[in-house]
């Protein structure tokens, strides 16, 4: 799987090393921004509230 | 054959990169969980805080008793959880906690005011992440204060009471008189609500104190002398 994505990288080593970086990066972007954000309240480990439901 | 090997090959390899994908995306979410959350949630409440101070320093009073529940309507000192000022706002949705804050119960018990001649102040904040502001709630002892700052007052509470675990249900700790704290006539109480044990919220932790007295803030805002000795 990553080394379908690796050989599909334009470039030499250095240029595919640099986008591989550049893409993890924008997926732990878009984690941290927007997929664990909405995760969160769905998961059992942060209710603080005492409430009758 | 040596085709057949290597489409297992294959396919076991692609297996173990989505068992180290799955390990790096929870590893991720923990780090988010309990770090980011707290950056998020301390800027937003620094920020939030300021605006409060500013506005009490630049506000002449508006009139008995005006109550700016906007912004917030005063800071949550705990020495003994070692967590610094907690800013109190209205209401305990995730919106509002998440925003690093320690929110006062509109529902399902609507929580009392602490200049209310009687009643219970009920307020929940976050255990770990989002500021994680009672994060060392374990550490409060009967006997230890918990002090609310407001624009003109310091009320001075002393707890007297802990309860390490009770039921996410339990909403009779919020009741104007908690009977569960053992007291029985109407007083000026506070109750404070949080998820236990840490990193889950399987149950609730609470924490009651009583009014011990009241301050009025002066022009320097000295703090009681509870906050000092820290």
């Amino acid at each position: 799987m990553y080394g379908w994505i690796w050989r599909h990288l334009p470039g030499n080593s250095w240029v595919r090393a640099l986008i591989s970086l550049v893409l993890a990066l924008a997926v732990v972007y878009v984690l941290f921004q927007y997929v664990f954000p909405w995760a969160e309240p769905l998961l059992p480990f942060n209710d603080v509230t005492v409430d009758g439901q | 054959m040596a085709r057949a090997r290597s489409r297992i090959a294959g396919a076991v390899s692609v297996f173990g990169e989505l068992l180290i994908t799955a390990g790096v995306l929870m590893g991720l979410f923990v780090a988010y969980s309990l770090w980011w959350t707290n950056v998020l949630a301390d800027r937003e409440a620094g920020r939030q805080g300021d605006k409060v101070r500013d506005a009490w320093t630049a506000k002449t009073p508006s009139g008995p008793g005006a109550l700016d529940t906007d912004g917030g309507l005063g800071f949550l000192h705990v020495p003994a959880m070692d967590d610094g000022e907690v800013l109190v706002r209205k209401g305990t949705d995730p919106e509002t906690l998440n925003g690093g804050v320690a929110g006062y119960y509109t529902d399902p018990v609507a929580s009392a005011q602490p200049k209310d001649a009687k009643g219970n102040f009920t307020l929940a904040a976050h255990r770990d992440g989002h500021g994680a502001k009672f994060h060392n709630i374990h550490k409060l002892r009967t006997g230890d204060a918990i002090v609310f700052e407001t624009r003109d007052t310091w009320y001075v509470y002393k707890v007297y009471k802990t309860l390490p675990e009770t039921s996410k249900y339990n909403v009779d700790v919020l009741q104007p008189v908690p009977r569960e704290s053992g007291r029985t006539k109407p007083g000026r109480y506070i109750t404070l609500t949080t998820c236990t044990p840490v990193y889950t919220s399987d149950y609730r932790y609470i924490v009651w104190g009583e009014l011990e007295r009241t301050e009025k803030v002066d022009g320097d805002r000295t703090p009681p002398a509870e906050l000092r000795a820290s």
